[in-house]
């Protein structure tokens, strides 16, 4: 563990300290799954995550522009009608895999959109984490013009 | 304050809300380049009352001045919907809007 995470992971703490009794809870994963935000490549970091999982290629839509423009911004969408416990998005462009991880309940419809940043072509991967224990896959492969991790 | 945009709006018991927030989201790789520490969301927190509705922990790899969308269930016409966020800095920002 370096210091930068060190840090990091104290002020997190003391941040989601207050938890709520509701049925979402609010759960840090990068303070409760560090390994999951350092995983350097997308078998790693579902790894770091949920372990030697095989998802089902089913079930999880992700959506994204063939082409993007912007790699700034790419608008993603994750969608599905499973009931889940989380779902995590990553992709295979960027220094790091992990891109978010949602936490979700029975009144959770996902339904996400976000705008992330790719710095080249390159896959993005969503990984659902079912109410019934199980996994499963959705990808989106895209190309990106312009880079968006330059700055 | 004003640093988020929120719009939430219920419709046959779902909610459908869209935020825009003010960050740079400087990853550690464009943190470097211009010689600032790297800051980013990391974690975001919606919730009505005390019930929480959306949680989802970032990475850097969220655009800059980020925009996100989520949909749950429930009849909260008229309720409050609280929406926080931590960077890595470890500031936060709690902003409120009404579910119309």
């Amino acid at each position: 563990m370096n210091r930068r995470n060190f840090i990091g992971f104290g002020v997190l703490a003391m941040a989601t300290l207050p938890a709520t009794l509701s049925a979402l809870s609010s759960i840090d994963f990068r303070k409760e799954k560090p390994d999951v935000w350092t995983a350097h490549t997308v078998d790693d970091a579902i790894k770091a995550m949920y372990g030697d999982i095989k998802p089902a290629e089913s079930g999880v839509t992700v959506k994204a522009p063939k082409v993007a423009s912007n790699g700034g911004a790419i608008p993603v969408t994750v969608k599905s009608d499973i009931p889940a416990k989380t779902v995590a998005l990553f992709q295979d462009a960027n220094p790091e895999a992990t891109v978010c991880v949602y936490n979700c309940d029975k009144d959770s419809i996902i339904d996400y959109f976000c705008k992330i940043k790719m710095k080249k072509s390159g896959t993005i991967i969503a990984i659902l984490e079912g109410q019934d224990g199980k996994f499963y896959k959705g990808s989106i492969s895209l190309e990106v013009a312009l880079g968006g991790c330059e700055g | 304050m004003g640093n988020m945009k929120i719009k939430a709006k219920e419709k046959n018991g779902i909610v459908k809300v869209k935020v825009m927030a003010k960050h740079d989201m400087l990853t550690y790789d464009q943190a470097k380049k211009k010689g600032k520490e790297a800051n980013f969301i990391t974690h975001i927190t919606a919730k009505v009352e005390d019930r929480v509705v959306y949680d989802v922990s970032t990475s850097q790899f969220w655009s800059k001045n980020p925009m996100w969308k989520f949909k749950f269930r429930g009849n909260d016409k008229g309720k409050k919907l609280t929406i926080t966020w931590t960077d890595l800095s470890g500031k936060s920002v709690t902003e409120s809007k009404k579910i119309k």
